[in-house]
């Protein structure tokens, strides 16, 4: 007693066909049915494909009406039956077909399985959050390499990244994790960045944010304030530091520091001109221009690393010398608690 | 105790919901007539068999068992074979509690994997229960088969490599079919692909029990199928195997078996028996219990997420069996 029925394709458009609707979506809401089987039952009772977008909660399916998902469609049409999941939201569910007139059916179709669809979410989801990016339990999920792959590929979906989009995670001082979309082959301008000191993570897979994050975190280590007693880069991409990254291995956060970053601290506190010249002398091409990005005369410079010498114990004219003076600089940030 | 079914999966419970005004799960054999009338074989019957064209479609008349009546194949070839030489055949037995249907009902799965897998499609039009009785259906789908391997090249197709598929009664003719075939030394089969079959008349299962009044083929119905086929030797001590395989003592020296069967219907308990005693015996069958699936869910509603699954399961076997996978 096989397939005799004839196959659930499409209901009859006459006056049964609201009651079996309206039957069929009670019934998957009694057996809690999930999204995907609601989406479906719209498509296939309707006979054309059917797509579920909440942005705010970071869902999109799309069901044709042979049953299958498939995702990626045509942009929504304005002429498509639609419905709303939130009061005074926008359209969230539609049937993808440009009707000729208005049908009762799909109306029914629309209404039931917006119903049954809204229960599902509340269910779920909870409340929307605003955005992805203020969903921070989504991030730290893909950030986590201890968390299982698949767990990461369905926080990846709620937010709405496709599997193959290159990303970049963000440290920042303040420990909330960031991720950057786009400027996957040129490091992201300022612009494009968060306020205050940060590490930029390279563009990787979405799944391997975890690896990108590493990074990052590494990089932000690098980051100083841009003050006069903490010069630095205020941005620090982990691609653009190569082999100096190894230090960041050898030196530990908030433990005692090496003797040349004690050195420096010391004579910081015998000449507060300190740091912001010798960051200087390390982050321009000549001595003429770091006297001019500390604003003081040549021969001003020439005295003051003068003392600066007699102060650290070691000579910061040659190039050996500055190499020492530009690691100190390098692991004192480093040591930062 | 209260006998408490598995509940159907949520999308299967909802088609029935749209079914239930065509098909109701009880039958009695004073209602035969009328449910034969009814729209639901006509509606399978509009199946496009030419899979658009893919197929060249004849019916073709052949002869039956010595002394009876000729019967009627449907055989579906490929218009345009990607693959050089005979082809393989599946040899269909259509479904429909041995009392309705024809060659027609059922073929969608078929043609899928004879589309997909190049092969020809053989449907076999047999005498229907209570008007002929056992050994009449049987007999008739022997004999089909015959032909089928005799003529195997007039129809493209390769007698080696012959798989036989039903669902329902149809699967349990199936079952019997491969019986028969071993036990008059017939035709060699690669495989039997019984889905959801019917395949024991004492219809006394814990399943047979649990599921009465339920989903679209229950222990009422299925009572009247076997009585029709049976009379009333139904149930009782010599019942022959080539009628209900379950029946049978030897399961050994059977080709590999594809079973499936839904967690929710009257067949369960007797597949995932059947099932057992080949194993038992020595032999090969891969079993498929789908959770919360009712009587032939997969072609109900075939847009279900299971009845994908289950559809994906039998093409992959089918493959594999043909030595494609």
């Amino acid at each position: 007693m096989r397939e005799l029925a004839g196959r659930l394709t499409a209901v009859d458009p006459d006056a049964g066909a609201a009651v079996q609707v309206i039957s069929y979506f009670d019934r998957l809401t009694e057996s809690r049915a999930g999204l995907e089987s609601l989406v479906r039952g719209a498509a296939v009772l309707a006979g054309c494909p059917a797509r579920l977008v909440d942005t705010g909660r970071g869902v999109r399916v799309r069901v044709g009406p042979d049953g299958v998902r498939v995702d990626d469609g045509p942009p929504a049409d304005a002429g498509w039956p639609a419905a709303v999941l939130e009061p005074g939201g926008g359209p969230a569910l539609w049937l993808e077909r440009t009707a000729s007139g208005p049908s009762v059916v799909d109306a029914v179709i629309l209404e039931r399985a917006a119903a049954a669809i809204r229960l599902v979410l509340d269910r779920t989801r909870g409340r929307a959050p605003l955005s992805p990016a203020d969903d921070p339990a989504l991030l730290e999920t893909l950030l986590d390499a201890t968390v299982p792959e698949p767990t990461r590929a369905h926080a990846a979906r709620r937010l709405r990244a496709a599997p193959g989009t290159l990303v970049r995670a963000l440290a920042s001082a303040d420990g909330r994790p960031r991720v950057l979309l786009g400027h996957p082959d040129a490091p992201p301008p300022e612009t494009a960045l968060p306020p205050g000191r940060l590490g930029v993570g390279p563009a990787v897979a979405v799944l391997d944010l975890p690896r990108s994050w590493a990074d990052a975190r590494t990089a932000l280590r690098f980051t100083a304030d841009g003050t006069a007693q903490d010069p630095g880069p205020r941005v620090v991409h982990a691609e653009e530091l190569g082999g100096v990254a190894l230090l960041a291995g050898l030196v530990a956060p908030g433990e005692r520091p090496p003797p040349d970053v004690r050195a420096l601290e010391a004579a910081a506190t015998a000449a507060p001109w300190l740091m912001a010249t010798l960051h200087a002398v390390v982050s321009t091409t000549s001595q003429r221009a770091a006297a001019a990005a500390v604003n003081v005369h040549h021969s001003t410079l020439q005295d003051r690393l003068t003392h600066a010498e007699q102060l650290l114990g070691w000579p910061l004219r040659t190039p050996e010398g500055r190499l020492r003076l530009h690691l100190a600089l390098t692991m004192r940030h480093l040591a930062r608690p | 105790m209260p006998l408490v079914p598995p509940p159907f999966d949520p999308e299967l419970a909802a088609a029935l919901e749209l079914i239930k005004d065509t098909v109701s799960p009880g039958l009695t054999l004073d209602e035969i007539d009328a449910f034969r009338e009814s729209t639901g074989v006509d509606t399978m019957a509009q199946l496009d068999l030419t899979a658009d064209g893919h197929f060249d479609v004849e019916d073709r008349t052949v002869p039956g068992a010595a002394g009876d009546p000729e019967i009627s194949l449907l055989i579906c070839r490929p218009k345009a074979p990607r693959t050089p030489g005979p082809l393989p055949v599946v040899y269909h037995v259509h479904g429909g509690g041995m009392i309705i249907g024809n060659n027609r009902v059922g073929m969608s799965g078929p043609l899928e994997w004879a589309k997909e897998l190049d092969a020809v499609v053989v449907s076999v039009e047999y005498r229907l229960a209570p008007e002929h009785p056992h050994p009449a259906p049987i007999e008739d789908v022997y004999a089909g088969l015959l032909w089928t391997a005799g003529h195997a090249e007039e129809i493209g197709a390769d007698a080696d490599r012959v798989l036989i598929v039903g669902g329902s009664a149809g699967g349990g003719l199936c079952a019997s079919l491969a019986l028969l075939a071993r036990d008059r030394g017939g035709p060699r089969l690669l495989g039997q692909v019984l889905l959801c079959p019917m395949l024991d008349d004492r219809n006394d299962t814990p399943s047979a029990r649990q599921m009465a009044g339920l989903g679209v083929w229950d222990r009422t119905a299925n009572e009247t199928g076997w009585t029709a086929l049976l009379g009333d030797r139904r149930g009782g001590p010599d019942v022959s195997p080539y009628a209900a395989a379950a029946r049978a003592e030897d399961l050994s020296g059977l080709p590999p078996a594809f079973l499936d069967v839904g967690s929710a219907e009257t067949f369960r308990d007797e597949v995932v028996a059947y099932a057992s005693r080949i194993w038992q015996a020595g032999g090969v069958a891969e079993l498929h219990v789908w959770p919360g699936g009712f009587h032939g869910f997969d072609g109900f509603a075939p847009q279900a997420a299971v009845s994908r699954a289950s559809r994906a399961a039998q093409t992959e076997w089918v493959r594999r069996v043909l030595g494609q996978g």
